[in-house]
């Protein structure tokens, strides 16, 4: 099989689940007073600070969650409290979604627009950006284009109007991949586990120490009361040797998978490429105008091809709404498929998908007349 | 006092002799649908009866009966010894907690009891009504009925809550037809309206894989095991079509193409349906609701096959199938959002009224033996109920 789908979720890595596997002997309680607990609570921290160290400068803090879409709506609904929220319209839905839900609680959401590529456009989010800001949260990668924002350039350009707004960024699509330190004007920084090698049900909220989090979930005050409930002790032993694993060679994983998108662009034949050229290598989305994605992706399936569609469920008029926000046809929103790579892909992978998608397409066209 | 649950059955008080069979069979599918359930169940006259069942189950059996074809109605009550006090102390208890306005029936069978009906009636009556004052009697429209049914074994039961049942006829009562099953709004409530007249079930559903992938076949098989419910075991035949859809698409006009594709259906779901011994074909289809549901274009599908097509919706509007397949349960599934059998293919102006010979003439174009023959070979069946 040929797996690219990586942007979805990545295959565990089997050095990670190794390491974490222990622990599931080691089946403490962390938050015991005895010693196998207090090992366990070393532990965490340990895995804690090296998360953090990773991405953020010292002043940062990880709180581990349950996933990238916690972490997002932990930020939000901590720190959007009053006034004003304005965000990109090409968020995922873990931030999308949680800001229709402020406009409930009486905070007023804006939504700034996009460029072709996915990109927000930072002089519209800029002008959205008043003294009543509370919030303001900007997509590091798209999840769908594989756009870059310059999220500390756009940070410090919202501070530099909104001394006091929090800024927050979902890294989901980036950690692990594109390398980068959190600025000083970033307060909050989502990631995930499952999208490097980890296990889905952890990821963590990268935060600035002195931001006071509420909580979205209350109980045992495990992470230093920011997030009750025990621990994933096993996936965040699993993050902990991926996040590693994945920081051993974050450029040189980052120019390989360059080379890769470089490769097969190249390659491709018929189809209009949707990422822009600056985008994260890790992400390309295409359109076969006029195909419909899902029947592409079903043609590949077939060969063994995995890849993703514009969106989760391609009925008749569920487009991608980030791919409509970058002002797509109806006819181009239809034939989207997602490719992503891992630092593991192979030339011969990309190639031998290439190769298949060209085909399918040309298929298809026939078909379709 | 004890709790039973007692059924009744609509139509079979019309067979004559060969009532028998009708109740026998009721009884197995009643008895098929409650084999995981700890209880038991006899006939009575005219009735079932479920008894020895643990009070917590009650909601898990009403449930079940109320898939059951051909059960009228339940009634949730008591078996007490035909003896006054005790029949008395059953009917307060059962109306205990009722308010409003009431009356009590009674029916005795019992011919030995020194009471006549009237007479037990007006005296419960009044016992109900000294013990609990929030209700007063009504005969002519009560809001509560307190039902009193003195049995000629000795024996009488007591109910005041009556819940309907689906009615229709036991299933394997009607034969065996076959459904057309696309994954859509209409077809699985016209399997659920059959199975319901008391016709065993085989499905069959066209695959036109990579057009449709393997969540619209998923949804396909939750359909069929949620009508299965109803029907029991159903064999799902899944029919690969993508070469039949593209041989279509490829030779004949984009505007024949459901129509072309409605006959190659009808044809190999025919074949399938003799094989297997069904004696009919079951649509969805509901008179006009698209173009290829058109009194002409049903007329052009038909032509080609001899067993007879059975539409229990043809009369139905839209909003009236909904609410059946809501009712049923079908409708969240149905509603799913995949790629259907149809959709990649469908022309821009379908041809709303084909005319048979233009048909017959397009049709000539393809192979049509051999592709249907190539299908049949591939079909998968699976299993379900």
């Amino acid at each position: 099989m040929i797996y690219l789908d990586n942007a979805a979720t990545t295959k565990p890595n089997d050095e990670a689940v190794k390491f974490a596997l222990k622990y599931t002997e080691d089946y403490f309680n962390p938050s015991a007073l005895y010693k196998q607990g207090i090992k366990l609570k070393s532990f965490l921290t340990e895995a804690a600070d090296y998360i953090t160290k990773t991405i953020a400068p010292s002043g940062y803090e990880c709180v581990f969650v349950s996933c990238g879409s916690e972490a997002d709506n932990t930020a939000i609904f901590s720190s959007a409290k009053r006034g004003n929220a304005v965000t990109t319209s090409g968020e995922h839905a873990a931030v999308y979604e949680p800001f229709l839900a402020l406009k409930q609680r009486e905070v007023e959401t804006r939504f700034a627009a996009l460029n072709k590529d996915g990109s927000v456009n930072v002089e519209h989010l800029l002008s959205l950006v008043d003294d009543k800001t509370s919030f303001v949260s900007v997509v590091h990668v798209n999840n769908e284009t594989g756009a870059i924002n310059d999220v500390n350039a756009i940070a410090a350009l919202v501070k530099k109007k909104a001394p006091k707004t929090i800024f927050h960024s979902d890294g989901v699509q980036a950690y692990g991949k594109i390398p980068f330190t959190i600025g000083d004007n970033i307060d909050y920084y989502s990631i995930s586990a499952h999208k490097i090698g980890g296990m889905k049900g952890t990821g963590a909220l990268i935060k600035k120490k002195k931001i006071c989090l509420h909580p979205l979930i209350y109980g045992g005050g495990q992470e230093n009361g920011m997030r009750s409930g025990t621990e994933n002790v096993f996936g965040i032993a699993c993050f902990y040797k991926a996040a590693e694993l994945k920081y051993s060679d974050v450029v040189g994983n980052f120019e390989k998978v360059k080379g890769l998108k470089k490769t097969f662009l190249s390659k491709l034949d018929g189809v209009t490429v949707i990422s822009g050229e600056n985008a994260s290598p890790y992400i390309v989305s295409l359109s076969a105008d006029g195909l419909k994605g899902e029947v592409l992706q079903h043609i590949l399936e077939e060969k063994d091809i995995i890849v993703g569609t514009g969106s989760a469920c391609s009925s008749r008029n569920h487009y991608s709404r980030v791919l409509k926000e970058c002002g797509y046809s109806s006819g181009v929103l239809e034939g989207v498929l997602r490719i992503s790579f891992a630092s593991d892909t192979t030339e011969k992978e990309v190639l031998t998908a290439a190769e298949a998608i060209n085909s399918a397409t040309q298929n298809l066209r026939k078909i379709m007349k | 006092m004890e709790r039973i649950i007692i059924i009744r059955y609509c139509e079979i008080h019309l067979k004559g002799k060969n009532r028998n069979y009708f109740e026998s069979l009721l009884e197995k599918n009643i008895r098929k649908s409650l084999s995981d359930t700890e209880c038991t169940i006899e006939r009575a006259q005219s009735r079932y009866l479920v008894k020895n069942f643990k009070e917590a189950d009650y909601p898990s059996i009403k449930d079940k009966l109320g898939k059951v074809a051909g059960i009228h109605s339940l009634s949730l009550g008591y078996e007490v010894k035909t003896d006054e006090k005790e029949i008395s102390d059953c009917a307060k208890f059962i109306m205990k907690d009722k308010q409003g306005t009431f009356k009590v029936e009674t029916n005795r069978a019992d011919k030995k009891y020194p009471k006549n009906s009237i007479e037990i009636s007006r005296d419960i009556g009044g016992d109900i009504l000294e013990s609990n004052p929030m209700l007063t009697v009504n005969v002519t429209a009560p809001e509560h009925i307190c039902n009193i049914d003195l049995r000629e074994d000795g024996n009488t039961y007591l109910f005041a809550d009556t819940v309907k049942g689906i009615g229709g006829m036991p299933v394997g009562s009607s034969g065996k037809g076959t459904i057309m099953i696309s994954g859509g709004i209409d077809s699985p409530v016209a399997a659920f309206m059959m199975a319901k007249r008391g016709m065993k079930l085989v499905a069959v559903h066209f695959h036109s894989f990579p057009y449709t992938g393997e969540a619209a076949k998923q949804k396909v098989i939750d359909l069929t095991k949620i009508v299965s419910g109803y029907a029991g075991e159903i064999d799902l035949h899944v029919v690969p079509f993508t070469h039949i859809q593209e041989a279509i698409h490829e030779k004949c006009p984009e505007e024949m193409m459901i129509t072309l594709m409605r006959r190659f259906m009808f044809r190999i779901a025919e074949r399938i349906s003799e094989k297997v011994g069904s004696q009919a074909l079951i649509t969805g289809e509901s008179l006009g609701q698209v173009a290829s549901q058109t009194i002409e274009s049903i007329t052009t599908s038909n032509a080609v096959v001899k067993m007879p097509v059975l539409r229990p919706l043809i009369g139905f509007d839209k909003l009236e199938i909904i609410e059946i397949s809501r009712k049923i349960g079908t409708y969240e599934t149905s509603i799913l959002p995949y790629e259907d059998c149809c959709t990649v293919f469908l022309p821009k102006y379908p041809l709303i009224r084909p005319k048979p010979e233009r048909v017959i003439e397009a049709e000539s174009k393809l192979d049509v033996e051999p592709l249907i023959e190539e299908a049949l070979k591939n079909v998968q069946v699976i299993k379900l109920g």
